[in-house]
């Protein structure tokens, strides 16, 4: 059977065609995909030497990346977080809520420290009525920058220690 | 693995038999031109649809995100044709954007439908031990082909010395991952292109879409996204053959009619 083995040199449709001009093969023997690439063609010609385009890798960022950087600069030992779950939020996700509720409230009057300081409050007293005791004393282990109050006291009942 | 090669070379022995024996009996069907004329015609209606056999609702772009499509590799292993593929980059890590990835899937899905229709061999090729029972279960499910072995050189160029006959090779080559199990690519993907084998290939941010005929961006290392292309290409050929097996039936109940 006749063909072209050089595939760095056209497409596959291209050189298809041209045996079939020149009468290297017959229209009836052609491949059985031929029909489906004139009728369907692909986007871009599927050719060896086609150049990389000249565009610019983009960076994903958010408007709230600063209110992550900001809470993860600060708290260190925040836990590890299951991906795979969607129905609760991370506790990132919360904080980023909170934050940008009083942000609103103070309609940017108030310096960051202000809110994020309130921020943090509200975060923790909304895990203290979801009785999340442990992630509250990891999260603010690293908060020395912000002059958190080691004293917190932990609200461990012994009594459910050994239940 | 010798005995399941030449298994292999059987059954393409199998389907070249077939082939001729299809060959044969329409040339002996002269006399029946003006079928032969309807069917060329059903044919092109086919062909005019832009998506006869519905590919187009077996997926939805949430389903592409719930598998981890959108995830490339990180920046530094990227390979520029991709480019056009790529929605950015978070923090080191190349994310495809998924209307595109949606948009050429569907078009692959389309093209391994039209090719299913018309009777032709579909190889399913990836290398990596991970997926690679996946993918042989998957192309068994639908009667196609696998290949996720080493390569040996020479499979489809040489195929007639290999197989010790003349060798009907694939119609259509589907690449789950366009690498060699290092960083080369596929010898597969350069050898379909030399044998004039139109090729679909998921490719990843590090591969090179250049000589896949209809590449598909998206993540080929996950096992749930090679699944999800895997169930979409099965899905894809059985529509496709269901409605080969429709349509010959119909034309064979037409002729015992006349």
């Amino acid at each position: 059977m006749a063909g072209s083995r050089l595939e760095k040199i056209g497409t596959i449709y291209s050189r298809a065609s041209g045996l079939m001009q020149s009468g290297a093969s017959r229209w009836e023997d052609r491949p059985l995909w031929y029909d489906l690439y004139e009728a369907f063609p692909p986007k871009e010609e599927p050719r060896y030497d086609r150049p990389a385009p000249n565009l610019k890798l983009r960076q994903i960022f958010y408007q709230e990346d600063k209110i992550r950087a900001l809470f993860h600069k600060h708290n260190k030992n925040i836990g590890a977080v299951n991906l795979l779950q969607k129905e609760k939020k991370t506790l990132t996700q919360r904080f980023i809520d909170h934050y940008s509720i009083v942000e609103k409230k103070y309609e940017n009057m108030e310096e960051p420290q202000k809110i994020y300081d309130e921020a943090l409050e509200l975060l923790k007293r909304e895990q203290d009525t979801r009785n999340e005791i442990i992630e509250i004393t990891s999260e603010i282990s690293d908060g020395s920058q912000v002059g958190e109050s080691k004293g917190e006291p932990l609200k461990i009942n012994i009594g459910d220690i050994f239940k | 693995m010798n005995l399941l090669k030449s298994i292999q070379s059987f059954k393409f022995q199998l389907r070249n038999i077939k082939i001729h024996n299809c060959s044969f009996s329409t040339a002996l069907q002269t006399d029946h031109l003006v079928s032969v004329d309807a069917e060329k015609q059903t044919n092109n209606d086919i062909l005019k649809h832009p998506d006869y056999f519905q590919v187009h609702n077996l997926f939805t772009v949430k389903d592409l995100f719930e598998n981890r499509v959108h995830y490339g590799h990180k920046e530094g292993s990227l390979d520029e044709r991709m480019l056009p593929y790529i929605y950015g980059s978070r923090l080191g890590h190349v994310i495809f954007d998924l209307d595109k990835t949606a948009e050429y899937l569907r078009r692959a899905l389309n093209i391994a439908a039209h090719i299913a229709y018309k009777d032709g061999i579909i190889l399913f090729l990836l290398r990596g031990a991970q997926n690679s029972h996946l993918v042989e279960n998957t192309a068994s499910e639908c009667g196609e082909f696998a290949h996720t072995r080493f390569w040996r050189g020479g499979i489809f160029t040489n195929s007639t010395k290999q197989f010790g006959t003349v060798t009907r090779l694939p119609d259509l080559c589907i690449f789950l991952n366009t690498m060699n199990d290092v960083l080369l690519q596929h010898i597969a993907v350069r050898d379909a292109a030399k044998m004039r084998i139109a090729s679909i290939g998921i490719v990843d941010s590090n591969c090179n879409p250049n000589l896949i005929t209809y590449p598909v961006p998206g993540n080929d290392d996950s096992p749930v996204s090679i699944k999800l292309y895997c169930d979409l290409f099965k899905k894809a050929i059985l529509r496709g053959k269901a409605k080969r097996k429709e349509h010959l039936e119909a034309s064979n109940s037409n002729e015992k009619v006349e």
